[in-house]
């Protein structure tokens, strides 16, 4: 174990290394140039080359990529243009936001998805089997676009339920502002979990040590939910470890929906500006955030499922 | 490690997870030990917190309706600096308004004028001499003291100074120095006339007064935290990106502010701003252009809706060093050709007027009438087409990627379609949009500027010296020039406005330019709020009321 998760560990970093070059290069490739988008058009001459002296960008590229992870290996993400403030310290600030986004929508889309499929699993091809898969289905099909804007409008408009703006203050304050943008981002992962547990759960129940579980007398409800969910269940894991980086760009949008702060809206404000800094700050954040959630995904599926660990 | 037994040692487990916490009885330590978790011990925790957590926790009851004494409101951007000197510009300006003061303020309504803020007296001596006096009961926070005439002399001074790289600089044109004459008194000195500083500079950005020993004790720049306010209202709490919460100064010794508390919330979107006001979220707000027809047949929530000009010109360009665009007479049909009302009622929801120039109404300068009338006239167009001897003319329109200028550039490709103009509509990002300034390919190109309440902050972009930065026509004209030098160092209003009216026929008669429209300014506000807005419709929070 200890030598697939120093493996793991090291393809981890080798993904992020790679990522964060590419989004490097492809923010210096986008036209325009940055110290006078950054600067607006009445910055002085004198401000502009400084700038441009500051940030390397009359260096050769390569040069500027090797000052770049010169300074990441001392801590130093750089300072932000418009504000002086150290870029770790804004990177930092909206990174709670956007994880309590995304852990609220993986938590209750896990929580549903894996109830819904295992109900569906436990009475195969049944109407009951059928109406969960056309709503798991629906879940998946639905734009989570639409499905902000419409809940904004139900329930923090017409039914004032929730809040319909901001990220709320103290634990409930946030937990409240949390519902909406949550709902609207985990539902079709809802759809998506229940239909892999179904489907896991339908090869689990046919494998023998259920028969000889249902053979010594074990009630049904027992069967399922103790001896195939724990082992259905396993796929699950390696699908919330990607589906985390898949709701950190949904986050985006809910962010801009539902004007809660967060990484998401920092990184697209900042290319917009060109900020280099504090995208190259928010982007190595955001990917090891994705490249971990993957690696501990996967290492905890081996850690549940030795077999993993051979395979790999 | 194995958990030691409890029994043998004395010791009780407190079972934590992974790690128990070990209290040893005898001599009252804690230890941890590692305690072995297996995969079904851990699948069955995890399930049991998965269920926990999609339990309802217990909400606090919802209180929407506002607090009488908190007003909040929706900025479209998050102030991040506290020093005017590198103010980005309104979002910044609406909280150093409030917690700074200034010689003098905009006064709110529907003219442009101004009014005593921290001057006691204000005066123009002679051309290039302006007096002042401060008021003797304004103070600065954090034991700073009264502010004198030295923190004028100070903050004004170091807009000006090379090392501060100030991009506000160009407001304060000409200036010289200050001139302290007393504890409060003291005399602004300019280098040449420059009437825009009672405009742009002394109520706005530029003009606010910051304590001189607070920003040298804080190294010469205030950053994200002001050092020193002095303002009714004071910065109590940012948080980025979330909000910015002013309270009532209790030291201010001025007018009572009517808001114990502003709260100003960056919302990017003005539909959800929209939303968030429905919802009783938000007291005041701007609102899109597409959603002036719905409120102006009722806002929610008992609110009113106000609508306001803008000081943005929106215009189409034609590159006069483009070989395709050499042709004046080409130019003159492209003009003619583009119908200003129909781009207007489907980009703007016709909820805008077409614009006469570049400097918006209510301002020296501004012309009753453009010399090509807003409407097209398709045979006058197809006339001077046939004159300059072009065809089948295909030119590339750039605008950015914007609602608006994709239906406003669509627009215009149909109707000049009518008079047989190809036109290849090309959207571009923000970021490339504005590096427009060195594509030598530029043709055709969708802009929108804004300005500040002088006329000569407008033709600044269009000079001479302004080619190949922000004068993407290359528009280069000498009496222009002098217009634009001449006419800022006037006092004489109704002299400026002519020379202004003489600059913008200009640039129509160069052909280069098809003005569009000053855009608008439409804002909602709940009931029981009193908005003060600049004639532009931008908020000055220190002066809302309460109904």
């Amino acid at each position: 174990m200890l030598l697939y998760a120093t493996r793991r560990f090291g393809l981890a970093l080798l993904i992020l290394i790679v990522a964060v070059t590419v989004m490097f290069l492809m923010i210096r490739a986008v036209p325009g140039d940055p110290v006078q988008i950054m600067l607006g058009p009445r910055a002085t001459p004198e401000l502009q080359a400084r700038l441009t002296a500051e940030l390397a960008l009359d260096q050769p590229i390569w040069k500027q990529l090797v000052i770049f992870y010169g300074n990441l290996l001392q801590g130093d993400l750089g300072i932000d243009v418009f504000s002086g403030r150290p870029v770790t310290d804004i990177v930092f600030q909206q990174l709670p936001h956007t994880l309590w986004l995304i852990l609220g929508s993986i938590t209750w889309s896990a929580t549903l998805g894996i109830g819904l499929g295992a109900y569906a699993a436990a009475h195969p091809n049944t109407l009951i089997d059928r109406v969960t898969a056309a709503i798991s289905v629906s879940f998946v099909a639905a734009p989570a676009f639409v499905v902000a804007l419409l809940s904004l409008l139900i329930f923090a408009v017409h039914l004032q339920w929730f809040p319909a703006i901001g990220a709320g203050e103290g634990f409930w304050g946030r937990l409240d502002h949390l519902v909406l943008p949550a709902f609207a981002i985990g539902l079709s992962w809802v759809g998506y979990i229940a239909r892999l547990v179904r489907a896991s759960m339908l090869e689990v129940m046919g494998e023998s040590h259920i028969r000889t579980a249902r053979a010594f007398g074990i009630n049904e409800r027992r069967v399922v939910m103790v001896y195939a969910l724990r082992i259905a269940i396993l796929p699950v894991v390696t699908v919330i470890g990607v589906g985390m980086g898949f709701l950190l760009s949904s986050a985006v949008f809910a962010e801009i929906v539902f004007a809660r702060p967060g990484l998401g809206k920092l990184v697209i404000d900042s290319i917009t500006t060109r900020n280099y800094p504090i995208v190259m700050g928010s982007v190595l954040i955001s990917t090891g955030l994705f490249v971990a959630s993957t690696a501990l995904a996967d290492l905890i599926n081996a850690w549940l499922d030795p077999r993993a660990r051979t395979a790999n | 490690m194995k958990v030691k037994s409890w029994q043998r040692n004395g010791l009780k487990p407190f079972r934590a997870g992974f790690f128990d916490l070990i209290l040893r009885e005898d001599t009252m330590k804690i230890e941890w030990t590692k305690a072995p978790v297996g995969r079904r011990k851990f699948l069955k925790g995890a399930t049991a917190l998965g269920a926990a957590a999609a339990l309802p926790g217990s909400l606090a009851s919802r209180a929407y309706a506002a607090d009488a004494g908190v007003l909040r409101v929706r900025a479209y951007g998050d102030a991040q600096n506290m020093d005017p000197a590198h103010s980005v510009g309104v979002v910044e300006e609406e909280v150093h308004a409030s917690i700074y003061n200034k010689l003098i303020q905009y006064k709110p309504g529907r003219e442009w004028d101004w009014q005593m803020d921290a001057a006691a007296m204000i005066e123009q001596g002679d051309e290039t001499h302006i007096k002042f006096a401060l008021r003797d009961d304004i103070g600065f926070t954090n034991g700073f003291g009264a502010m004198s005439a030295e923190d004028v002399k100070f903050s004004f001074e170091r807009i000006i100074a090379d090392e501060t790289e100030s991009p506000n600089k160009p407001d304060m044109g000409p200036l010289s120095h200050v001139e302290v004459t007393g504890e409060r008194e003291g005399t602004i000195v300019l280098k040449e006339p420059f009437a825009p500083l009672w405009s742009i500079a002394l109520p706005y950005i530029t003009g606010n007064i910051v304590s001189k020993k607070a920003v040298e004790a804080a190294g010469g720049r205030i950053g994200s935290d002001p050092v020193a306010e002095s303002g009714p209202y004071l910065r109590a709490s940012w948080e980025p990106k979330a909000k910015t919460t002013l309270k009532r100064n209790p030291d201010w010794k001025g007018e009572a502010p009517a808001w114990d508390t502003i709260e100003i919330l960056p919302i990017d979107d003005e539909n959800t701003a929209e939303i968030a006001f429905e919802a009783g979220e938000l007291d005041f707000t701007r609102v899109s252009l597409g959603s002036v027809e719905r409120y102006r047949a009722g806002v929610p929530n008992g609110g009113t809706l106000l609508e306001y000009p803008s000081l943005y010109y929106a215009w189409l360009g034609m590159n006069l060093d483009h070989p395709k665009l050499q042709n004046k007479k080409l130019r003159q049909a492209i003009q003619h050709a583009i119908d200003v009302p129909s781009v207007l009622e489907a980009a703007y929801f016709g909820a805008v007027e077409p614009s006469t120039g570049i400097i918006a109404p209510g301002l020296a300068g501004n012309r009753s009438q453009s010399l090509v009338p807003p409407q097209a006239d398709f045979e006058k167009a197809a006339a001077l087409l046939a004159e300059s001897g072009e065809t089948n003319v295909t030119l590339k329109l750039d605008t950015l990627n914007k609602t608006t200028f994709t239906t406003a550039a669509q627009v215009i490709q149909a109707t000049l379609a009518q008079i047989g103009i190809t036109v290849e509509v090309n959207v571009l990002e923000s970021g490339a949009f504005w590096a427009s300034a060195d594509n030598e390919d530029l043709q055709l190109v969708l802009n929108r500027y804004s300005m500040t309440p002088d006329p000569y902050y407008a033709t600044s972009w269009f000079t001479t010296e302004q080619v190949g930065h922000w004068n993407w026509e290359r528009f280069s004209n000498e009496e222009f020039d002098k217009i634009h030098v001449s006419a800022s160092q006037l006092t004489d209003q109704a002299k400026r406005a002519e020379m202004y009216q003489r600059a913008q026929d200009l640039m129509e008669e160069s052909g280069a330019y098809r003005f569009l429209t000053h855009e608008a300014t439409p804002v909602i506000h709940s009931a029981g709020v009193v908005p003060a807005l600049r004639p532009d419709g931008l908020a000055l929070l220190r002066y809302f009321g309460k109904a």
